[in-house]
């Protein structure tokens, strides 16, 4: 017997590089607004640290520095390690412990410092989430992943370069209004189709960041919710999926099996079906990644995802709204943070608070997050629905 | 007296975990024989290979890998590479099929035109250097 769970607050660092902090001042960042919502420690009984690369700090034990740092190192808390997806997958696991009756108010933080190495050692640390014995030794770079799936379905589906570049626009366009965001400017089509190679067919503004910053939830059971707010929004479906380690091993290159696993289970106990999602925020790590997702979560059809890009369908006031904050590629990708990032601007937009209307998606009754752990070995994707 | 292991390690990144099984997958690499392997069991066959089956854990041996040649099924250009390949950088990786279904994941080393997607591809085998050895493709 399981109990309904709420996000009933949330936080939100600045994301960019931010070298005036590390982890644990991020963490404040994020979780000192959900303090001046008159949230205490106190109310609190466990925490999730959503950490996906310690590599980069070399900061082990994170939770127990962080729940110190905040002064809940009195309450249970426990780190979640799922590469990219760590942060839903923590949100996950969260959910359980709540849903379950283990505790009844959990706060789930995200954070991840990528910018103490320098990009060379980044895409060192990243490789070494492919198969080390197998796909490492041959320098296959996080990039050069999306890249193989990129060739492949600019292959089979005849895809032209220029409709990846679209959706780096679109990403720009709406991080540039998005105050949290890293990179906060407009690109044009131009600039984001010829800019320099990084893994081809991908070239940098195909690419998302190697972004610092925190991002935080509290999470409460039914029964609780109300001594937090009167606008919850229920975790209505939760869905993981994975797929094969290495990325040789997959029958097809044009989808990422474990998100359609993962939605699907979303959608199913969600009682839901894709036309009934209000906005999305989706894995975009690289803009082939944002169009695949959008075939993988039913949004279009295989080989179609292109034309919701084309009419522009993806945009706040378009028919499927999708990272309208600036998604991994203009807001950024601090791994661990990603995930917690994706709930908390789902639950902006649901209470009408992303402050510029020029990206307040109108309405929202359901939100849907899909979270991508590296080159799709495991996805969990969450759906949301609005409790008012 | 044991037989003194001699070192070597697959590719241009190190990854210096060689186990027994993966040494004799590179003494034979290092004759020019790609190895794959087969469980004893249920007969499934892995290329690259395992050293236990996928579906019933059980140890597998090693058995030559007859095709020597492949379709280019999916490639990337690496501009950007990860620090412990940055003096190769810009090179090919490709994922090859071969014609049992089979896929190998290596570099092209010497392509002068942009990689197509369904060329042929040849397996060929290269010493990096005194410790390094490795499978690639030629087309």
């Amino acid at each position: 017997m399981t109990r309904r769970v709420a996000v009933v607050a949330g936080g939100h660092s600045k994301f960019g590089k931010r070298y005036d902090a590390t982890v644990r001042e991020l963490c404040a960042e994020a979780f000192k607004p959900i303090l001046d919502e008159g949230i205490t420690q106190d109310m609190i009984d466990a925490s999730v640290l959503s950490y996906a690369a310690s590599q980069f700090t070399g900061q082990g034990a994170g939770s127990a520095l962080i729940a110190d740092y905040l002064g809940l190192h009195e309450k249970p808390h426990l780190r979640v390690e799922s590469a990219c997806t760590t942060g839903t997958a923590s949100l996950r696991a969260a959910w359980g412990m709540v849903a379950s009756g283990l505790y009844d108010v959990m706060l789930v933080l995200g954070v991840e410092q990528m910018n103490r190495v320098t990009s060379a050692q980044a895409t060192e640390l990243m490789a070494r989430a492919g198969d080390m014995r197998w796909e490492y030794p041959y320098g296959i770079s996080f990039p050069a992943f999306y890249a193989l799936m990129a060739s492949r379905y600019m292959h089979e589906y005849n895809l032209p370069h220029e409709v990846l570049s679209m959706i780096a626009v679109k990403s720009h366009h709406y991080g540039a209004q998005n105050p949290k965001a890293h990179l906060p400017r407009e690109v044009t089509l131009e600039e984001a189709n010829n800019a320099v190679p990084i893994a081809r067919p991908l070239n940098l503004y195909d690419c998302s960041l190697i972004t610092d910053g925190a991002a935080a939830v509290v999470i409460a059971a039914e029964n609780r919710v109300k001594e937090f707010t009167d606008e919850p929004v229920w975790i209505k479906g939760i869905g993981a999926g994975a797929s094969e380690m290495m990325i040789q091993d997959r029958p097809s290159l044009t989808s990422i099996p474990g998100a359609k696993r993962a939605a699907k289970a979303a959608y199913k106990m969600a009682g839901i079906e894709p036309k009934d999602i209000d906005m999305a925020e989706v894995h975009d790590c690289f803009t082939i990644a944002e169009l695949i997702a959008y075939e993988d979560l039913g949004f279009a059809e295989p080989g179609k995802g292109r034309e919701i890009v084309e009419n522009k369908e993806n945009y706040h006031d378009g028919r499927i709204p999708v990272n309208v904050d600036g998604g991994l590629k203009s807001k950024g990708h601090p791994l661990g943070a990603t995930g917690i990032s994706m709930t908390y601007e789902i639950l902006m937009q649901m209470r009408g608070q992303v402050q510029k209307p020029s990206r307040q998606i109108d309405d929202v009754h359901y939100g849907l997050a899909h979270n991508v752990g590296q080159s799709g070995q495991f996805v969990n994707v969450i759906i949301f629905e609005r409790g008012w | 007296m044991s037989k003194e292991k001699k070192e070597l390690y697959l590719g241009y990144a190190t990854d210096k975990a060689v186990t027994p099984f993966f040494q004799r997958f590179l003494e034979a690499l290092e004759q020019e024989k790609l190895m794959m392997s087969r469980c004893p069991k249920c007969g499934a066959e892995y290329l690259p290979p395992r050293q236990h089956c996928q579906k019933d854990l059980e140890e597998c041996e090693l058995v030559e890998f007859p095709e020597r040649e492949a379709k280019l099924y999916s490639y990337v250009i690496v501009d950007f590479a990860p620090e412990s390949l940055a003096s190769r950088a810009p090179y090919v990786v490709a994922i090859g099929e071969f014609p049992s279904g089979k896929r190998l994941t290596a570099h092209i080393t010497n392509l002068m035109s942009m990689p197509e997607i369904g060329m042929t591809l040849k397996l060929a085998f290269d010493r990096i250097d005194d410790k390094k050895i490795t499978y690639k493709w030629l087309v």
